[in-house]
């Protein structure tokens, strides 16, 4: 009952999104591995990303990590559907950051927008991809 | 200190006292112990036997070190001496501070020494805006010292003060009870160390290691920095002093964020605006890439890493686009403002591509642009898709944050900056011509990046037909043809803002100006309404806002100047640019070297001295970068493939100068030139060919 009660579809979602490519905004140079460990009551749930030169992947192993990320699920939740911005939650000290300082940043680039966005959006002209 | 407070620094902690060492901060004061935007100290009071002292003298050693010399009384004329206070204090992650007490008489004193602290935890945005706090203090006493604490939800931050010499602590500070031998000492150390919370730790960065002392990051020392600078040897007396003040200045200046791994990058300005921002630190990296390249590869990489990556309004943020400014206070935390970062800025994202090809062109660091491919390319990709928000080719601008975000995302970004003749205002968005320009340029550096190192010629020729594009359509869209300049702006009618602004300078820069149409703009920025006989003004006499004291409205700012010498020898206006920095290097001697960020527009030979404006920052970083790209505008330094090309042409009142071992991708090379610029014959408008010497030789 736990595990189902702890099941995140924004947070699956968001990790089959990255290990299908990602969103395209991750630099190419980013290399690495980033471990994000989320409370959920008494327990952590544990995501470990290896980002390579091609491919991202993603398994729920317990290693050493390049950089660590943790907070409550709920706050990450918060943050892959934009509600929530990571550098501010790292200044009010509800995401833990440590290790790389790089690859933190770079991560939190693929960590979407807030919702709701502005009415306007790039010109008709096309957009690079 | 003229201004009669000590301002000592490392990185972003700083320390703004009065006098004798003392703060006694307000809401509204701002002085106080500051660390990531934060006060950890807003009280820090000496007593001796209950009396306050008084200040002798106060040794500013370093930047981030100073000694004050105290007696006890209050500040008769004859001070009758029998005790000396010395405080030393040096900034690292907090303070340290060395108390000594000297006893001068023939008999031992019993003193009793008090130190009073206490903190308010402000936020710098508290404190520029006298803003109530809303979390909770508490005060503990332990025997590392006494903690001051500050809570609001998970946001915690703590200041621990403790003491080498025996004390009792209280909730308000310190007290010793002490006897001193005739002609004998005392002396304490005090040590003020800053934390943060984190996940209910707190953390003191630099203390991990057992380290109990806040000292100054020693792997930044002076004497290196100094070193590794290009000499500089003049005829010139107040010229060696003002480049050497730009040069500790500089060092100052030097901010390490987190991405940049130990490696520095310049902040805007001491004490406030000691962070990262995109505008500030990267016109002050090209000012000073002949001297010390380090600054804008740290500047490329770390902007680069905090590039934009979605559309988020509260922060003005787009993919592909530059930080305008970060900070890491409680307001910032709990999203009362938005630099976390902030992106409003218009024109860093391009001038983002022109440092990283100049970058590469002075130092040959082909590695870097490669690896920032992907953000250079974001930067363009932002020019073509985000930032042209009525879809007809051009940079407009428009805050997205209505509440906190800034409205004038140029540099001249206060409220009335931006006008027409008739000093009306327009609406927005804008497109100021400076951002056109720079447009303009990073398309053209990105066509030779991406011929000559990212191999994609196709992406080349693009870039390179758009920019003949936005050149042409500009030419046509901004030249007010009756005044022979280009328009400040355009309005979202897409009407001219007519007035004439330095901002003509800045398009020279950029190269977007026709060469048919140089000559005309020219005339203008060295004309009567523009040029003050220290510099090209903000705004022209004669303008509907035009005011010699107004921020951007008629003040003329080095920094502005600097770029606008660099424009005037693009286009081959040689003794035009040495009017320039002939004009800013005479305001520099009444400074002590140090330029302000802007001083009066009035007239050279009305006042017969530069009217300072008032502001909170001294040095600012632009204004020390100025004489630095003077120097280079001077000699006509330039990067031609693997060779460094001198060509000078010096206002004769310089007389000799040598700028020895600029470093570049040729290693180390000297430049020789001596003054011929007759500038006093200048107005006649008779342009000479300059019989400069020019040779360069390794060594």
């Amino acid at each position: 009952m736990r595990v189902e009660a702890s099941v995140s579809e924004p947070i699956e979602e968001f990790f089959e999104r990255l290990s299908a490519g990602g969103p395209g905004t991750l630099p190419p140079r980013m290399r690495g591995s980033l471990r994000i460990d989320l409370r959920f009551g008494a327990t952590t749930e544990r995501w470990f990303l290896t980002i390579g030169k091609d491919a991202v992947s993603v398994s729920h192993r317990n290693a050493k990590a390049d950089a660590v990320i943790g907070t409550s699920k709920d706050m990450f939740e918060g943050m892959v559907t934009g509600r929530e911005n990571a550098m501010a939650g790292a200044l009010r000290g509800v995401v833990s950051l440590e290790g790389d300082p790089t690859l933190l940043v770079l991560f939190q680039r693929v960590l979407p927008g807030p919702p709701a966005p502005a009415k306007r959006r790039s010109t008709t002209k096309g957009r690079r991809s | 200190m003229s201004d009669g407070v000590v301002k000592i620094l490392d990185g972003n902690t700083f320390v703004v006292s009065d006098p004798r060492g003392d703060i006694e901060a307000s809401l509204t004061d701002p002085t106080g112990l500051f660390s990531f935007d934060t006060r950890f100290l807003s009280a820090w009071v000496l007593t001796v036997n209950g009396e306050r002292l008084n200040s002798l003298s106060v040794d500013d050693l370093q930047y981030f070190e100073a000694q004050f010399f105290l007696v006890p009384g209050t500040g008769t004329v004859y001070v009758d001496a029998k005790l000396s206070v010395i405080r030393q204090r040096a900034v690292g992650d907090g303070f340290h501070e060395e108390l000594t007490i000297l006893n001068h008489a023939e008999e031992p004193i019993e003193l009793t020494v008090r130190v009073d602290a206490d903190s308010d935890f402000a936020d710098l945005f508290e404190v520029k805006d006298a803003l109530k706090k809303k979390g909770t203090y508490t005060t503990r006493i332990d025997e590392d010292g006494l903690h001051l604490v500050y809570q609001r939800e998970t946001f915690a931050r703590m200041t621990t003060i403790s003491a080498s010499a025996p004390a009792a602590i209280d909730e308000k500070g310190l007290t010793f009870v002490v006897t001193i031998e005739p002609h004998g000492s005392w002396t304490t150390d005090l040590d003020v160390v800053t934390a943060v919370g984190a996940g209910g730790r707190m953390v003191r960065p630099k203390y991990r290691r057992g380290e109990q002392r806040a000292r100054p990051n020693m792997g930044r020392s002076l004497e290196n920095w100094l070193q590794e600078a290009p000499r500089l040897e003049s005829d010139d007396d107040r010229l060696r002093a003002t480049y050497r003040r730009s040069l500790v200045d500089l060092a100052a200046l030097r901010f390490s964020p987190l991405v940049a791994g130990g490696r520095s990058l310049p902040a805007a300005g001491l004490p406030w605006f000691m962070t990262m921002f995109g505008r500030d630190s990267i016109l002050t990296s090209l000012q000073a890439l002949p001297f010390t390249p380090e600054l804008a590869g740290t500047t490329l990489q770390a902007l680069g890493d905090w590039q934009g990556s979605r559309i988020d309004d509260f922060r003005d943020e787009d993919p592909g686009r530059i930080l305008h400014e970060m900070r890491y206070g409680e307001m910032t935390a709990f999203e009362e403002r938005p630099h976390s970062p902030y992106y409003g800025c218009a024109d860093a994202t391009p001038l983002y591509v022109v440092l990283l090809d100049e970058y590469e062109r002075w130092t040959g660091d082909r590695t870097l642009v490669r690896q920032r491919e992907h953000e250079a390319r974001a930067a363009l990709a932002w020019i073509h898709d985000y930032a042209d928000l009525l879809g007809n080719g051009y940079i407009w601008y428009r805050r997205r944050n209505e509440q906190t975000g800034l409205e004038n995302q140029c540099w001249k970004d206060s409220w009335d900056s931006i006008s027409y003749r008739d000093g009306r205002i327009p609406g927005f968005p804008r497109a100021t011509c400076e951002l056109q320009g720079y447009a303009y340029d990073a398309k053209i550096r990105g066509a030779r990046l991406a011929r000559s190192i990212w191999n994609d010629p196709a992406f080349a020729d693009r870039l390179e037909e758009e920019a003949a594009d936005l050149k042409r359509r500009f030419n046509r869209d901004f030249w007010v043809a009756d005044g022979g300049y280009f328009a400040l702006a355009l309005d979202p009618e897409g009407h001219q803002v007519d007035s004439l602004a330095s901002n003509n300078g800045h398009l020279l820069w950029s190269g977007i100006v026709d060469k048919s149409k140089a000559k005309a703009v020219v005339d203008n920025l060295l004309g009567p309404r523009l040029f003050s006989g220290w510099g090209v003004r903000t705004l022209a006499e004669g303008e509907g806002r035009y005011n010699p004291i107004g921020y951007h409205v008629g003040t003329v700012w080095p920094f502005d100047n600097s770029f606008i010498a660099w424009g005037l020898r693009r286009y081959g206006f040689k003794d035009e640019a040495a009017t320039i920095a002939e004009g800013i290097l005479d305001a520099s001697g009444f400074f002590d070297g140090r330029l302000p960020e802007a001083f009066g527009g009035y007239e050279r030979s009305l006042t017969k001295y530069p009217v300072q404006y008032p502001t909170a920052c001294s040095p600012q970083a632009w204004s020390t970068g100025a004489p630095l790209l003077l120097l280079r505008t001077m000699l006509g330094l330039e990067p031609i493939g693997d060779h460094l090309v001198v060509d000078p042409a010096l206002p004769t009142s310089i007389g000799r100068l040598e700028l020895l071992d600029i470093p570049g991708r040729w290693g180390r090379m000297d430049a020789f030139g001596r003054g011929r610029v007759d500038v006093g014959r200048r107005s006649s408008r008779s342009r000479r060919k300059t019989r400069s010497r020019s040779r360069t030789h390794s060594s």
